[in-house]
C-alpha cells in the first residue's frame, strides 16, 4: 500500500509511508555530500589584481607592436574603377551602359606601385554595399546539387533561380551562383603582360568536398535577367574556382574576394596597366568596385586596427596598474 | 492530558485558510484528533444526511447498492498512475505546457514553421524545446511506470469476501461497495469499511494507521452493538442498509447511520476502518465496504501539498518582463529599419543581384517572395522575435529545477540536519522554495514537540492539597509485578502515603484510579526476559495521557487491559475490573474529558480531568476551600517551572443520576441533528459539582540546543515568535528557559476578556512600546493570549497589534487555537514584505505551516500531519539554524547569481546578433551557425552555471554558523535586486559590443567568409561568458574546473564538428580561421577587453566597499587557510553589522601583521 501513497516529490527517496525505509539513519558521510570538496578560494588581493593587469599589459603591448609593424609592412594598392570605367557620355546612364551587351566595357587603368611588392601579390576585387549576407541571398544555393550529379534537380531552395522557365534545373542554381562576379583584369608592365595565376584561389576543402568534379554547369545564366558571369559548360564545378570563391559568401556588405595571384615581385614606382572588362552591374544598387593588389604578412592583409587596439588596451592596463597601486597605497583597507 | 487547549474555537471568525478541506479542522494538540474532529465536524457542519448528499449501501448486496446509487460508485481497483500508453503523450504534453514559458517557446517554434518566417531550419528551431520536453517526459514516464507496477500489486492482493453464504477469496480490485469483507490480524484493509463485528465479543478492533497518517500507536475502533454477531451468522446482516456521507478527504470524520432490524443506529468515525490501515491485536474483523478504490479516504488524501512560489522567482518574473520589453524594442527597431531600407532601395531591388525581386519564371512581372512593405515589416518583426527569443532564457527554467534538485540533494544529505534517531532525515517536500530559506525574517514556532521533546515526564503531583514534589527513586527492579515501559520517578512519601493510614488515603486512591481510567490508552503486555515482571506498553494518541497512566502504574494502579466495555486495573496488586459506562471525549470548548466508571463495589463514579481554568469553574464550591486554594498555589508553582498542569476531579453518581444520564446519552448519540452539540451539553451537565482530587505537573523537556538555536536566529536578525497552546505561566517559563525572554526585557502582557478591555490594553501597549522605543536599548517582549487574539485578529485592532508586535523583540502567544496561529502569521505576511517561516509538529500547526511562506514540519512524536503539509521536514528544532544560516544562505546566493547570470549570458548573445543584423540590411541573417545558436544556451553555457549554482559556496559552513549576522545579506536582498540586474545588463551590452565590433573592425575589407566570422563570434561569446562566471566563482573544486573548462572545450569541439559537415555552408571555415593569427588575436583581445570592466569593478568595489560576506571571506582565507577549524567567536549578540565589519577588520589586521 505504501508505494501507492508515495509522493514522488520526496527527494531523499524515502517514502513517507513506507515502514521499511523509515529505518534510514544518517546519510552516508562523504566530502561531496557534505559539500566539503577540497577547493581553492582565489581572492582579488592587491597583488593579484595588479599582477593580472600587468600581465595583460606585458602581453598586449608586444602583440600590438608586432601586428602593427606587420600590418605596416603590407603594401596595398587600391583602385576604385566603377565610376571611372563608365564612358563620359554614359554618365548618369550607368544602368543602360552596363545592361547593354553591345557597349564596349573595356577600360584601362594605370596603377603605380608605391613600394616593392614581394611575390606573391594577391589580386582582390572589393565590392561595397553588396549584401552577400542578405537573407534572400545566403539561402539561395543547393549544396547537394553542387556535389552530387544525381541531385541536380534539387533546386527548390534556389528559387527564383532554380529552374529555367521551361522547368529544367539550373546547375549551379540559386542567387549566389547566378550573381557570379564577372569583371576581368589583365595586367601588364610596359606592355609586357603579367601572368595571373588563378589556380588555387579557392579553398582546397571546397574544391574537393563541396564542388564535384562530376558536375558540369547546365542551363546556367540562360534566364531573362542576367545576374553575372557565365560558366564554361565543359569544365566541372570543382575547377570553376572563381565560382567557388564567389560562393563562399562574405560576412559583411563590404568585402574582398581573391581574383588571382601575381607570382612575381613588383618593383617600387613601376606603373602597371590594368585592362578591365567592366561587366558586373553594381550600378543598380550604387555599389563600388575596387581592384586591390596586396602583399600578405603573417598577420594577413593590411589592417592597423588590431595593432592599435592591442596597444591601447595594453596602455590602459598599465594605467590601471598605476591606478590600483595608488588606490591600495592611499586608501588601504586596514 | 488537557494542558494545551484551544479557547472558544466557535467564537473564531472563519479564516480563509487554503485547502481547508484537506484538513477540515486543524486539530488541537494532545487530544484524540478523532474525538475532537468528530465533535468539530458535528458542531461546525451539523450536516444532515439528506438524500442528495449521501450514499446508500445495502449490506452484502453490492449489485443492489450499485443499482440504487445516485452517483457513480467507484470499484476497489485503484489507479495512482497518471497515464496509460495511449494518453501519455497528450496528457504529459498538456501538463508540461502549463508553464507559460513553454507556451512562449512553442509559439515561437510554430512561428518559425511558417515558410515566410523560417529563420531556423525545422529541426533546429524545435530542438531546445524538444530536449526540455523530452527530459521531463522521460522522468514522468519512469515515475508512472513505478506507479503502474505498485497499482498492479495492490489491485491483485487477495481478500476474503462474503458471497453466497461463505467467505471466498477475491482480488482487491474486484471488491465492490456493499461487500462484506473479513480481515484477519496483521493484514491490510482493502477499502474503507464500517466495522460489523470482530473477534472481540464487545466488537473492539485495533488498527494501526501508520501508513495513513504516520501515527504508529494503536487506535481503537468499535463495531456497533447491533451488528456484533458471531462469525457464522453473517447472513443476518443481509438487508441492513447504511446511509453515509459522500466520499471526502477527512480521515477523522465520518457520518452515517445504519438501519438494521427496524432500528436505526448512528455511526461515527470510531466505527469505520480505513484502507491503508492494518488490523492489530484483533484476530479478525468483519466490515462492510462503504468507500472503495479511489474514493477511499486514503486515496483522496493522496495528493501533494499546494505549491508555493519563491520570492526570488517572483522577482525573476518581474525582470523577465523587462527583458521582454528589451526584446520588443530590439525587434521594433529592426523591423522599422528594415522597412526604411526597403523603402529607400525600392528602385534598386529589381536588379540588385543579392535581392532579385522579380521572378522571371512567371513572366518577370510577379515579385518573388516579396509583399507589400507593411507586410514585409511585419514579417521582419516576427522573424526578429524568433531570432532574439533567447533573450528570455528557456534554459533558465530547467536549470532552476536542476539546481533546486541538487540543493535538495545536499540538504537531505547533510549530516548536520539529522541525528541518530531513525526516521529523522531531512526531507525536501517542496522543491521550488529552497532559496526562500535564505531570506527569512520571522520564525513562528510551535512550542510543544517543536521546541520541546514532547516526551512527557510525570514530575509533581498535588493530591488533596498536599504537594508531593520530590520524585527521586526510580522503580527499577522493584517487587512490582507490572512495570510501565516508560520509567517514572516516584515520590517515596507518596508511596508511603498510599499504603499508610492517613485521612486522605481514599482521595489518593481515587486520584490514581482517575489517572488510570480517565483516558483512551490501550495497554499492551510484554514479558520482561530479565525478571519475572511484565512490561506494560501504553499505546495512546497523547503523550500526556501515556505519562499519566505510566505514573499511575508506577504508584501501583496499573491499567492492564482495556476492552470497549470494561477495563482491568491492577490496584495495588489486586486485579479489579471496572465497567466503562460512559466516556465524554475531550473537546476544546470544555477543555476536559470524563469517564463514568462502574466500580466493583457497584458504585458509579465520574472521573474528570482537564485544564485548570475549565476545572475550577465546575468544582463543588461548598467543599473544602482550603484544598482548592492550596492546589491553586501548587499549580501556580508548577507552571512557573514550566510544567504542563492538569486538574483531576470526581463525583459519585447516584443510580438516578446515572440512569437519567444514560437515557439522555442514548438519545443524543442516535440523534441525527446536532449530535455533537447534544453530547457536549450532556457532558457539561454531568461535569459539575466535582470534588477536587488533585493536580499533576508534567514536564516536557526542551529539545537539545534550543536556547542556542534561538540565540543564533536572533543574532541573524530573525524574529522568533512562539505560538503555543500552553497557559501563560508555562509559556513564559519556557520562554526563559530557552533564552527567548531575558530578565532585562520589559514584558508587555495583554490578557483581555472583552473587546473593550482588549482595545484598551492594546492602546496602552502601543503607548508603552513607543515610550520604550524612545529609551532605545530596552528590549521588549509581548505576551498575548488566545482570548485577546479573538478580539484582535480580523478586526481593526490588528493594525495596533502589528505595531506593537513588530516593535517587540520577542512575541509569545499562549493558549492560541490552530486557526489563530495562522491568523498571526497572516498578520505579518499581509502587512510586510518580510518572509515568514512557520515550524511545528502537530496537526494544530498545519494551518500555520500552510499560511507561512516556508512551512517546516518536525517529524516527531505527534503524527505526521504537520510533516505532510510542510515544505521541509526535519527532526529537531535546532536543525533550523544550519538550515537557514547555511543552506538557506547558500541556496539564496547561488540561485540569485544563477538567475542574473542566465539573463546576462543570453543578453550578450542576443546583442551580438543584433549588431550583426545592422550589417545585413536588417534581414536577420545569423552569422552564427543555427546549430551553434541552438546549442548555445542548452549545451555551450548551461553546465557551468548549474554546477556553480549547486556547488559554489561563498562562505564556509563554520563561518556562516559562527557569524549569524551574515544571514542579513539574504534578508536585505543583496544578491538579487534591480540594481544588480541593470549592472549585469550593462555588462552584457559592453561585452556584446566588444565581441562584435573588435572582429568587425579587424575583418572589414577582407575576404573573410560568413561562417568563419560567425565561428569567431560564437567562440568569443562562449569563452567570455564562461570566464565571466569564472571570475565570480568563489570556490574552485574539481567539478567547477571540469564544468567551466570542459564547456569551453566542448564548444570548440562542437564548432569544429559543425564545420566539418560538408552539407553546411560553413564547411571547413573554422580550420581556415584557426590558421590565421588574426583570429587568435581577435579572440584574445575581445575576451580581455570584454572582461576588463567587470574585473575592474569587482576589484574596486571589493576594496573600497566590501560587503560583510566579502570581509568574512577574507577572514576565512587568511585566518584559516584549511577551513577545518572554526573561527573564534568575536561577536556578541547585539553587535550590528557595522561593528562586525570593524571587528573582523581588526582581526584580519592582526593576522596579517
Amino acid at each position: 500500500m505504501s508505494s501507492s501513497l508515495a509522493s514522488s516529490s520526496n527527494l531523499d527517496g524515502s517514502d513517507d509511508t513506507s515502514p521499511q525505509q523509515k529505518q534510514s539513519k544518517k546519510p552516508k558521510y562523504s566530502r561531496f555530500t557534505q559539500q566539503e570538496l577540497p577547493a581553492c578560494k582565489p581572492l582579488l588581493t592587491p597583488g593579484i589584481v595588479i599582477g593580472i593587469f600587468a600581465l595583460v599589459a606585458v602581453l598586449f603591448i608586444p602583440i600590438g607592436l608586432a601586428s602593427l609593424s606587420a600590418s605596416e609592412a603590407v603594401v596595398e594598392v587600391i583602385d576604385r574603377y566603377d565610376a571611372d570605367c563608365v564612358p563620359n557620355d554614359m554618365h548618369g546612364k550607368e544602368l543602360d551602359f552596363i545592361q547593354n551587351s553591345s557597349t564596349n566595357k573595356t577600360c584601362t587603368r594605370r596603377l603605380t606601385i608605391p613600394k616593392t611588392m614581394k611575390s606573391p601579390v594577391h589580386i582582390y576585387y572589393e565590392l561595397d554595399n553588396f549584401y552577400q549576407n542578405h537573407r534572400r541571398y545566403v539561402k539561395s544555393r543547393s549544396d547537394k546539387q553542387l556535389l552530387q550529379p544525381s541531385k541536380e534537380a534539387e533546386t527548390k531552395v534556389c528559387a527564383p533561380e532554380g529552374n529555367t522557365p521551361d522547368g529544367k534545373p539550373i546547375v549551379p542554381c540559386g542567387l549566389i551562383a547566378w550573381s557570379l562576379f564577372n569583371d576581368t583584369y589583365q595586367f601588364s608592365i610596359n606592355s609586357d603582360s603579367i601572368q595571373v595565376n588563378k589556380k588555387n584561389i579557392a579553398w582546397a576543402s571546397d574544391r574537393s568536398h563541396k564542388f564535384s568534379k562530376d558536375v558540369y554547369p547546365k542551363n546556367f545564366q540562360k534566364g531573362a535577367l542576367i545576374g553575372g558571369g557565365k560558366l564554361n559548360e565543359s569544365i566541372p564545378l570543382s575547377e570553376q574556382e572563381d565560382l567557388i570563391v564567389w560562393m563562399r559568401t562574405a560576412a559583411l556588405p563590404t568585402f574582398r574576394k581573391l581574383y588571382g595571384r601575381i607570382e612575381k615581385d613588383l618593383n617600387a614606382n613601376e606603373e602597371i596597366t590594368v585592362v578591365i572588362e567592366n561587366n558586373y552591374n553594381t550600378y543598380s544598387f550604387g555599389g563600388q568596385k575596387k581592384l586591390v593588389l596586396s602583399t600578405a604578412t603573417w598577420i594577413g592583409g593590411k589592417n592597423n586596427f588590431l595593432g592599435v587596439a592591442y596597444l591601447t588596451v595594453g596602455g590602459l592596463c598599465l594605467s590601471l596598474v598605476l591606478a590600483f597601486i595608488v588606490l591600495y597605497l592611499f586608501k588601504p583597507r586596514y | 492530558m488537557a494542558t494545551e487547549v484551544s479557547p472558544h474555537r466557535t467564537d473564531l471568525p472563519n479564516h480563509s485558510i487554503q485547502s481547508l478541506d484537506q484538513f477540515p479542522s486543524p486539530l488541537s494538540r494532545h487530544f484524540s484528533p478523532r474525538a475532537e474532529l468528530d465533535q468539530l465536524t458535528a458542531s461546525q457542519k451539523e450536516t444532515i444526511l439528506n438524500e442528495e448528499e449521501s450514499r446508500l449501501i445495502f449490506v452484502a448486496d453490492p449489485s443492489h447498492t450499485l443499482v440504487n446509487a445516485r452517483f457513480d460508485i467507484a470499484g476497489n481497483s485503484i489507479r495512482t498512475a497518471k497515464y496509460s500508453l495511449l494518453t501519455f503523450l497528450p496528457r504529459n504534453l498538456f501538463e508540461q505546457f502549463h508553464r507559460v514559458a513553454y507556451v512562449y517557446f512553442l509559439g515561437i517554434a510554430i512561428l518559425n514553421q511558417l515558410p515566410q518566417l523560417a529563420v531556423f531550419g525545422r529541426g533546429a528551431s524545435i530542438f531546445p524545446l524538444a530536449v526540455v520536453l523530452l527530459v521531463t517526459a522521460v522522468k514522468d514516464a519512469y515515475e508512472d511506470i513505478r506507479r503502474h507496477r505498485s497499482d498492479r500489486t495492490e489491485n491483485h492482493r487477495l481478500a476474503s469476501v462474503f458471497a453466497n453464504g461463505q467467505f471466498v477469496s477475491k482480488k482487491w480490485k474486484e471488491i465492490e461497495v456493499g461487500d462484506v469483507v473479513k480481515v484477519s490480524a496483521d493484514s491490510s484493509l482493502p477499502a474503507d469499511m464500517v466495522l460489523l463485528s470482530t473477534s472481540d465479543p464487545s466488537g473492539v478492533a485495533y488498527v494501526q494507521t501508520v501508513n495513513l497518517d504516520g501515527e504508529s500507536n494503536l487506535k481503537t475502533r468499535y463495531a456497533k452493538r447491533e451488528t456484533v454477531i458471531a462469525a457464522g451468522e453473517t447472513e443476518r446482516l443481509i438487508g441492513a442498509v447504511i446511509r453515509c456521507e459522500k466520499p471526502n478527504r477527512n480521515i477523522y470524520g465520518f457520518q452515517a447511520h445504519l438501519e438494521i432490524d427496524e432500528s436505526r443506529v448512528s455511526l461515527g468515525p470510531s466505527n469505520i476502518v480505513l484502507r491503508c490501515c492494518e488490523l492489530k491485536n484483533t484476530e479478525w474483523a468483519i466490515g462492510v465496504v462503504v468507500y472503495a478504490g479511489n474514493e477511499t479516504k486514503a486515496m483522496l488524501n493522496n495528493s501533494g501539498a499546494p505549491s508555493k512560489r519563491s520570492r526570488l522567482e517572483t522577482h525573476m518574473n518581474r525582470e523577465t518582463v523587462y527583458l521582454s520589453a528589451i526584446l520588443i524594442v530590439l525587434c521594433s527597431f529592426v523591423s522599422l529599419f528594415a522597412g526604411i531600407w526597403l523603402a529607400m532601395h525600392r528602385d534598386d531591388l529589381d536588379l540588385a543581384q543579392f535581392f532579385h525581386k522579380k521572378d522571371y519564371n512567371v513572366g518577370g512581372e510577379a515579385n518573388y517572395n516579396y509583399s507589400v512593405l507593411g507586410v514585409q515589416v511585419f514579417f521582419t518583426f516576427l522573424m526578429s522575435v524568433i531570432i532574439f527569443q533567447i533573450m528570455i532564457p528557456i534554459s533558465l527554467y530547467i536549470s532552476m529545477e536542476l539546481v533546486r534538485l541538487g540543493q535538495a540533494y545536499f540538504m537531505a544529505g547533510d549530516n548536520n540536519l539529522c541525528d541518530e534517531t531513525p526516521n529523522s532525515r531531512f526531507q525536501c517536500k517542496a522543491l521550488n522554495i529552497n532559496e526562500d530559506l535564505g531570506q527569512i525574517k520571522y520564525v513562528f514556532s510551535d512550542k510543544t514537540g517543536t521546541m520541546t521533546q514532547n516526551k512527557m515526564e510525570f514530575r509533581y503531583v498535588s493530591i488533596n492539597g498536599v504537594d508531593y514534589r520530590s520524585p527521586v527513586k526510580r522503580v527499577e527492579g522493584s517487587d512490582l509485578f507490572f512495570m510501565p515501559k516508560l520509567p517514572v520517578e516516584t515520590d517515596p512519601k507518596l508511596l508511603r502515603d498510599i499504603m499508610g493510614d492517613i485521612e486522605h488515603r481514599e482521595r489518593i486512591k481515587d486520584f490514581f484510579l482517575a489517572l488510570a481510567c480517565c483516558n483512551t490508552i490501550v495497554p499492551l503486555l510484554f514479558d520482561d526476559e530479565t525478571s519475572n515482571t511484565k512490561l506494560v506498553d501504553y499505546q495512546g494518541e497523547s503523550p500526556d495521557e501515556q505519562a499519566l497512566v505510566s505514573a499511575a502504574a508506577a504508584y501501583g494502579f496499573v491499567l492492564v487491559e482495556r476492552t470497549s466495555g470494561h477495563i482491568v486495573i491492577d490496584v495495588l496488586e489486586e486485579r479489579q475490573s471496572y465497567n466503562v459506562l460512559g466516556l465524554h471525549e475531550f473537546d476544546s470548548d470544555r477543555k476536559r474529558m470524563s469517564v463514568i466508571i462502574g466500580c466493583p463495589d457497584k458504585s458509579v463514579k465520574l472521573f474528570v480531568k482537564g485544564a485548570d481554568s475549565s476545572m475550577f469553574t465546575v468544582l463543588d464550591k461548598t467543599l473544602n476551600l482550603d484544598v482548592t486554594h492550596l492546589t491553586e498555589t501548587h499549580l501556580q508553582n508548577y507552571s512557573n517551572v514550566g510544567l504542563r498542569t492538569l486538574v483531576i476531579g470526581m463525583r459519585d453518581l447516584t443510580s438516578e443520576e446515572f440512569e437519567e444520564w444514560q437515557s439522555a446519552y442514548e438519545r443524543a448519540s442516535t440523534a441525527l441533528l446536532g449530535r455533537g452539540t447534544q453530547l457536549r451539553a450532556i457532558a457539561s451537565k454531568m461535569e459539575s459539582d466535582l470534588v477536587l482530587l488533585g493536580a499533576t505537573g508534567i514536564e516536557d523537556k526542551l529539545q537539545q540546543g534550543v536556547p542556542e538555536a534561538i540565540e543564533k536566529l536572533r543574532q541573524a536578525g530573525i524574529k522568533v515568535w512562539v505560538l503555543t497552546g500552553d497557559k501563560q505561566e508555562t509559556a513564559i517559563s519556557i520562554g526563559f528557559s530557552c533564552r527567548l525572554l531575558t530578565g532585562e526585557m520589559n514584558q508587555i502582557v495583554i490578557n483581555a476578556n472583552s473587546r473593550d478591555s482588549c482595545r484598551k490594553s492594546l492602546a496602552d501597549a502601543v503607548a508603552l512600546s513607543e515610550k520604550m522605543m524612545r529609551n532605545s536599548g530596552e528590549q521588549q517582549a509581548l505576551i498575548i493570549d488566545g482570548n485577546s487574539l479573538v478580539y484582535v485578529l480580523e478586526t481593526e485592532l490588528e493594525e495596533q497589534l502589528f505595531k506593537v508586535a513588530t516593535r517587540c523583540d520577542v512575541v509569545l502567544c499562549c493558549r492560541v487555537a490552530p486557526l489563530q496561529k495562522a491568523g498571526i502569521v497572516a498578520l505579518i505576511k499581509n502587512r510586510t514584505d518580510d518572509m515568514t517561516l512557520a515550524i511545528g509538529d502537530g496537526a494544530n500547526d498545519v494551518s500555520m505551516i500552510q499560511m507561512a511562506d516556508v512551512g517546516i514540519g518536525i517529524s516527531g512524536q505527534e503524527g505526521r500531519q504537520a510533516v505532510m503539509a510542510s515544505d521541509f521536514a526535519m527532526a529537531q528544532f535546532r536543525f533550523l539554524v544550519p538550515l537557514l544560516l547555511v543552506h538557506g544562505h547558500w541556496n539564496y546566493q547561488r540561485m540569485a547569481y544563477m538567475i542574473l547570470y542566465n539573463f546576462y549570458r543570453n543578453a550578450v548573445y542576443v546583442f551580438v546578433l543584433f549588431w550583426y543584423v545592422l550589417y545585413t540590411a536588417f534581414t536577420l541573417t545569423n552569422a552564427i551557425n543555427e546549430w551553434s545558436a541552438v546549442l548555445y544556451s542548452v549545451v555551450y553555457t548551461a553546465v557551468p552555471t548549474i554546477v556553480v549554482a549547486i556547488l559554489d559556496k561563498d562562505l564556509s559552513r563554520s563561518t556562516l554558523m559562527n557569524h549569524p549576522q551574515l544571514y542579513g545579506s539574504g534578508q536585505r536582498e543583496e544578491k538579487y535586486n534591480i540594481t544588480l540586474f541593470i549592472e549585469f545588463m550593462l555588462d552584457s551590452l559592453w561585452q556584446s559590443l566588444v565581441i562584435f565590433f573588435l572582429p568587425y573592425l579587424a575583418y572589414r575589407h577582407t575576404d573573410v567568409d560568413w561562417s568563419g566570422l560567425g565561428d569567431l563570434w560564437i567562440l568569443g561569446i562562449v569563452i567570455l561568458v564562461n570566464l565571466n562566471l569564472a571570475i565570480d566563482v568563489v570556490r574552485w573544486n574539481w567539478v567547477t574546473h571540469a564544468a567551466i573548462w570542459g564547456s569551453i572545450a566542448a564548444t570548440w569541439i562542437c564548432v569544429i564538428v559543425i564545420d566539418s559537415i560538408w552539407m553546411l555552408p560553413g564547411f571547413w571555415a573554422i580550420y581556415h580561421m584557426m590558421a590565421t593569427w588574426r583570429f587568435w588575436f581577435c579572440l584574445l583581445g575581445a575576451i580581455i577587453v570584454g572582461l576588463i570592466p567587470h574585473f575592474v569593478g569587482k576589484a574596486f568595489l571589493e576594496h573600497t566597499m566590501p560587503s560583510d560576506i566579502q570581509i568574512a571571506r577574507e577572514v576565512e582565507k587568511f585566518n584559516n587557510p584549511t577551513g577545518t577549524t572554526s573561527m573564534p567567536r568575536v561577536l556578541g549578540e547585539s553587535v550590528t553589522t557595522d561593528i562586525e565589519v570593524q571587528m573582523i577588520q581588526q582581526q584580519l589586521q592582526q593576522s596579517q601583521s
